[in-house]
C-alpha cells in the first residue's frame, strides 16, 4: 500500500515535465520563426534558444530530482 | 564493505577505447603534410575542430579559445562515446550520477575561474555579494543550480533511455516466448529494437553530447566582459 502511494507521488512529480515540453516546444517555435525573419542571426538565435529552453528546464529537473529521491530514497 | 558498480568497468572500457582511438589518430596526423589537401578522417576532423573553434570564439576571445576548445572537445568526445555504449552492449558511464557531476563540476570550476580572471580578485569577492549582502545565498542557489541541472540533464536522459531500452527487451523477450519451438531465442526484439537503439542511444546521445558542449561555451561566455 505504501509503495503504491510513494510510486503515485513520484509519478504526479514528473507531471510537471508534461508543460515543460510544452514552453520547450514554444521556445523552439519561436526560434525557427527568428530564424525565417532574420537568417544572418541564426548562430546567436540557436544559442539564445537553447539557454533558454535549458534554464527553463531546470524546473522540470528539480521534479525529476525529487521523484528520484522519493523513489531511490522513501522507497528503499 | 563497499560494492563495486558495473559502470566502472565501462568506464575503464571506454577510457582504453578512446586513448587508443586517440593515439591511432596523432599518428595518423602526424604523418599528414600540412599543405597537401586534407581528405577522408584529415578532413573529417579538421571540420569538426574548426566548427568547435568557431563557436568558441565567437562566445568568448582568441586567447581564450586556444585552452578551452581542447577542453570543450575532450569532455564531448568523452561524452558522446559514453552515451552511445548501449550500442555496445555496455552500461552508458553517464547513467551513473557520479560520472555527470563531475563532468558537470568540471564546467561549473572552470565558470568560475574564467570570471575570476576576467574581473580581477576584487570584483570577483564583490559578485557575490550583488546586489547587495544578503544576496549572497541567492548567489550559491543560481551556481549550484547550473551544476544540478547540468549534471542532472545529461543522467536523466541517458538513464531514462537505457531503463527504457531494458524494459522493452524484457516486453519482447516474454512476447517471442510465445512463438513455438524457438521460444527462448528473442525474435521478435531483432525486428523491432534496431529503430528504438537509433534514436535513444545514437540521436539522444549526440543531442545531449552537443547540449553540454553549447551550454558549457555559453555559461562561460556569459562571465566574461563583452567587448565588441
Amino acid at each position: 500500500m505504501e509503495k503504491a502511494l510513494l510510486g503515485f507521488a513520484a509519478a504526479l512529480c514528473v507531471m510537471a515535465g508534461c508543460i515543460t515540453g510544452l514552453m520547450e516546444g514554444k521556445v523552439a517555435i519561436k526560434a525557427v520563426e527568428s530564424i525565417g525573419k532574420n537568417p544572418d542571426a541564426a548562430s546567436k538565435i540557436q544559442s539564445m534558444a537553447i539557454i533558454g529552453a535549458a534554464i527553463s528546464e531546470t524546473c522540470a529537473i528539480y521534479c525529476l530530482l525529487v521523484a528520484f529521491l522519493i523513489i531511490f530514497i522513501l522507497g528503499a | 564493505m563497499f560494492e563495486i558498480q558495473t559502470t566502472v568497468y565501462s568506464i575503464i572500457i571506454i577510457t582504453l577505447v578512446i586513448v587508443a582511438l586517440l593515439f591511432v589518430i596523432n599518428r595518423k596526423l602526424k604523418n599528414v603534410d600540412p599543405l597537401s589537401q586534407p581528405k577522408g578522417l584529415v578532413l573529417l576532423l579538421m571540420t569538426a575542430v574548426q566548427m568547435v573553434d568557431k563557436q568558441v570564439k565567437e562566445k568568448t576571445s582568441d586567447e581564450i579559445s586556444k585552452y578551452l576548445t581542447p577542453y570543450i572537445l575532450s569532455v564531448t568526445l568523452y561524452i558522446f562515446v559514453a552515451n552511445i555504449a548501449g550500442l555496445f552492449s555496455l552500461e552508458a558511464p553517464t547513467s551513473n550520477y557520479s560520472v555527470t557531476l563531475i563532468l558537470a563540476a568540471l564546467t561549473c570550476v572552470l565558470i568560475e575561474v574564467y570570471s575570476a580572471r576576467a574581473r580581477g580578485a576584487k570584483k570577483y569577492v564583490k559578485s557575490w555579494f550583488e546586489p547587495f549582502a544578503p544576496f549572497v545565498l541567492l548567489n550559491i542557489i543560481s551556481k549550484l543550480s547550473t551544476l544540478l541541472s547540468l549534471s542532472l540533464r545529461l543522467f536523466g536522459n541517458i538513464l531514462s533511455g537505457g531503463i527504457l531500452m531494458s524494459v522493452i527487451y524484457q516486453m519482447l523477450g516474454s512476447i517471442s516466448k510465445m512463438i513455438p519451438m524457438i521460444g527462448e531465442f528473442n525474435l521478435v526484439s531483432l525486428a523491432v529494437t534496431p529503430v528504438l537503439h537509433f534514436y535513444f542511444d545514437l540521436f539522444s546521445g549526440a543531442m545531449q553530447a552537443f547540449i553540454f558542449m553549447t551550454l558549457s561555451i555559453s555559461f562561460i561566455g556569459k562571465e566574461l566582459p563583452e567587448e565588441q
